[in-house]
């Protein structure tokens, strides 16, 4: 089964079509990578998926029901998740204070005015117990903005997570990462993916070989080809489109 | 654990302060110092939007001002109507502004929200000022008869004793800073907080972004009116100069910055400052705008975070704490 | 022309010289916006310390000619030193902090004027020649007004050449429309801000010290003039001179006639549809910008 459609979507940016009749599929659990040029359209679609932005045409369909129209924070409370390709934290607050936020969230706690953030219990535990998990408890009381490069995108990526979503959309997790570094944050995704469907944007070709079950490449805001790894390695129209430019 | 026995201590020894200062000063200082705690409060209030969500209220005196004259208007209108009540309704009034300013003001940030606000507070300074058999203009109206504090129809304080009125709006105006310090240690508060930090990233988590706005701006106009309304009170005179203007629109402002709008009580050290500044320099010169001016301008240049910010970087750079990787 | 006409047109041209004057200080504040994002409260501010400038010039020498050529001139300095040594550095805590020490600029010329010339209202007087009645057609219309519409046309002409002639006025341009361009392209930034504060601020004190023998100079000049061409900018567009020249006539009429037709809902009318365009077009009827 689906749990993510498009079909036909359009996007338009003043007045310049950057997503063209695009019909995607994600397969519930599977994990897709969308992979393709820049300037392709890939974070255009997330956006527009996720409700950022509004497709100009064109509908999105998540667990069976229309939710074009739907905002982001409307979408992350029916299960779908999101993180940036430029890291998006709260850079004033502490690791702990930003996983926090997203704790409360997923406890739905919106409007609690009556009890001290400081005394919930459940949630200090909840957040300490997801920091412990990505490595970051050593740095629970820094501020994000100022975690190595690594270590914050390792919170840019939980905080997606920290809501329990059943959909999470990636967007070049490994970016401006080390070998190194590229190397711990994929573990990480897997291990916190586990079992989960996952979207992930990438330009790493390595990272998409070892992630992925599928490619679908996305070209000039078209999809090019939908595919097995394997099959998407020795595409012709791919090739020519964009592996052939990686290999220089 | 020696903070807190010490944090203790502090507020006993305030607590000490306030209750015998009747009794230590004239009624010169009491009027002062009331006009210190209810700018506080008032302060504090504009604090909740600038320091704690991020977008500055230029207007802030709408919700001042509503608060001030509701309270007059009903001490006119409606005989024999107690204390509480006459001042709830100016919290409430002004609150009732913010409701319905509030699904516009939630759209707009940064300038815009900065201009809107001001617009909106133009507007009502201005209507206030033309529609005189209501208002009284630029006269204002005045207040002759303070009810007397009811507790359960038993006990009856006069309010027109300028001692009891003393105490009332001190544990009037502590109470009312003492939920607003509670209500941003909720998880509420974190979320304007986190508002304030990336908005983009509390939609993506799930929060609605206009619901909590609105939510804070309201809490905001409404403890502002309620800070109007005891200031009408002890001023026994409410006109549009004094409690709309532009200037009680400023003052505000430059208290919160002054004393640090990164922190709550920020605000409160700021209009301490700033009314015993008044005091002080009126004494030689009675250009007290200039002082003010020169204070705020050098605070904005220097210190963006404030006294409080400036003595905390101080304190870091005297007494570095072990750092931490 | 009967009456009742010479009334409407007399009120016209009332409407168009205060027009005039709000759109020589406005497309000052909606140029400095437009160029460095930053909404200038203290505008009118400066263009009441030009009025002062002006009487003072003027009881020097007693020559109206050199004062509203001196004035404005001095003003602008002033505002070359203010961008300089205020709000550049200012620049990098953000437009929050920009914003806020304009209101402190606000305050202190406001304290200043009261400390240097008091809080009574001056009297400019103006040359004989320009005191005068004109007469035409049964109309009778002060000399001093037709001159402040002439005046405001040229110095609106000289910036129309200034504009589209020069490097300058290329570079204010392309900042006004994408500000990253600019400084993409290499051009020293800081200067040209600089020069667009002053020249900013020099319009405003052209409209100030012509202003000074029609309203008087007196303290609450600046929150006269201020909040009106606070109005315009913000209607007609930040950033927007068309929006500006469009609203600031609009406004100008709006006060002439509203004066003398509505008087009390006149001004409640002016904020009102500026808290609408606002609350449903952010950046102003002729705005583009998001």
């Amino acid at each position: 089964m689906n749990i993510l459609e498009t079909k036909g979507l359009y996007h338009n940016f003043k007045g310049l079509e950057v997503l063209f009749d695009v019909n995607l599929q994600v397969r519930e659990g599977e994990r897709l990578a969308l992979i393709g040029p820049n300037g392709a359209g890939k974070t255009t679609l997330f956006n527009v998926i996720t409700g950022n932005y509004h497709a100009s045409h064109g509908q999105v369909f998540f667990k069976g029901k229309e939710v074009t129209k739907l905002t982001p924070h409307q979408l992350t409370r029916i299960g779908m998740g999101r993180s940036f390709q430029i890291t998006s934290t709260f850079a004033r607050l502490t690791a702990f204070q930003n996983i926090r936020q997203a704790v409360l969230s997923k406890n739905k706690i919106r409007f609690q005015m009556l009890k001290k953030l400081d005394k919930m219990q459940k949630i200090t535990k909840e957040t300490d117990e997801i920091l412990k998990r990505i490595n970051l408890d050593e740095q629970r009381n820094i501020p994000a903005g100022m975690l190595s490069y690594g270590k914050h995108r390792a919170l840019e990526i939980s905080m997606a997570l920290a809501t329990n979503p059943d959909l999470i959309m990636l967007d070049e997790p490994t970016a401006g990462m080390s070998r190194d570094e590229t190397h711990t944050a994929v573990e990480l995704i897997r291990k916190l993916t586990e079992g989960k469907t996952v979207v992930i944007i990438e330009h790493d070709m390595d990272v998409v070989f070892s992630l992925a079950d599928r490619i679908t490449v996305l070209h000039y805001g078209q999809i090019l080809a939908s595919g097995p790894p394997a099959e998407i390695r020795e595409n012709q129209a791919v090739k020519d489109a964009y592996l052939g430019e990686l290999e220089y | 654990m020696r903070t807190k026995l010490f944090n203790w201590i502090l507020w006993g020894l305030v607590i000490i302060l306030l209750a015998i200062l009747p009794k230590l000063t004239n009624y010169y200082y009491l009027n002062l110092f009331l006009a210190f705690v209810i700018y506080s409060l008032y302060a504090v209030t504009l604090n909740l939007l600038l320091g704690y969500m991020g977008v500055l209220s230029f207007g802030h005196a709408m919700f001042f001002g509503t608060g001030a004259y509701t309270v007059a208007l009903v001490l006119k209108h409606i005989e024999a109507i107690p204390l509480l009540p006459t001042i709830l309704a100016g919290g409430l009034a002004a609150g009732l502004l913010a409701v319905i300013l509030s699904p516009l003001l939630v759209r707009v940030s940064g300038t815009a929200f900065a201009m809107l606000t001001l617009a909106f507070s133009q507007l009502i300074f201005v209507a206030a000022l033309k529609y005189r058999e209501v208002t009284g203009g630029e006269d204002g109206i005045g207040i002759t008869n303070i009810p007397p504090l009811k507790f359960f129809g038993i006990v009856s304080v006069d309010m027109t004793d300028k001692i009891n009125f003393y105490y009332f709006a001190v544990i009037f105006v502590a109470l009312c800073l003492l939920l607003l310090w509670y209500y941003t240690k909720t998880p509420f508060g974190s979320l304007i907080v986190g508002i304030r930090d990336n908005a983009l990233r509390m939609d993506y988590l799930g929060f609605n972004l206009s619901h909590t706005r609105a939510i804070n701006l309201i809490v905001s106009g409404t403890f502002a009116g309620l800070a109007g309304a005891v200031h009408a009170l002890l001023m026994k005179l409410v006109s549009t100069v004094g409690v709309l203007d532009i200037g009680t629109c400023f003052k505000p402002l430059m208290m919160a910055y002054i004393g640090g709008v990164g922190s709550f009580f920020g605000p409160i050290l700021g209009s301490g400052i700033l009314h015993l500044l008044e005091d002080t320099v009126i004494k030689f010169t009675d250009r007290i705008g200039l002082v003010n001016g020169a204070i705020f301008v050098l605070v904005v240049l220097f210190a963006p975070q404030g006294l409080i910010g400036l003595f905390n970087t101080l304190k870091a750079k005297w007494f570095p704490k072990e750092k931490v990787s | 022309m009967s009456p009742t006409t010479v009334l409407y047109v007399a009120q016209a041209l009332h409407g168009l010289a205060y027009g005039m004057l709000l759109f020589l200080i406005a497309s000052g504040l909606t140029l400095i916006f437009g160029m460095m994002g930053i909404l200038n409260i203290a505008h009118a501010s400066f263009a009441m310390l030009a009025a002062y400038f002006c009487f003072s010039v003027m009881k020097l020498t007693g020559n109206f000619w050199a004062a509203l050529v001196i004035a404005p001139v001095i003003a602008g300095f002033i505002g070359v030193l203010t961008e300089r040594f205020l709000l550049r550095p200012v620049h990098k805590h953000g437009h929050l902090a920009e914003l806020l020490i304009t209101v402190g600029i606000m305050t202190l010329i406001l304290e200043i004027v009261k400390l240097f010339w008091g809080t009574e209202s001056l009297v400019v007087k103006i040359p004989e020649n320009l005191n005068g009645l004109i007469r035409f057609a049964g109309l009778t219309y002060p000399v001093y007004r037709v001159f402040i519409i002439g005046l405001s046309v040229v110095v609106l002409g000289f910036m129309a050449l200034i504009l589209f002639k020069t490097r300058l006025g290329k570079i204010v341009q392309a900042a006004v429309s994408d500000a990253e361009m600019v400084s993409s392209l290499g051009i020293n930034t800081p200067l040209v801000f600089m020069l667009v504060f002053g020249i900013g601020i020099w319009l405003a004190g052209v409209a100030g010290a012509v202003a000074g023998p029609l309203l008087t100079v007196f303290p609450g000049m600046a929150d006269q003039l201020g909040m009106d061409a606070f109005v315009v900018v913000v209607v007609g567009g930040f950033g927007s001179l068309l929006g500006a020249f469009v609203v600031a006539l609009f406004l100008g009429e709006l006060n002439a006639y509203g004066i003398q037709f509505i008087p009390r809902l006149a001004p409640v009318l002016m904020f009102a549809f500026m808290a609408l365009v606002l609350a449903f077009k952010p950046m102003g009827l002729f705005g583009e910008r998001e």
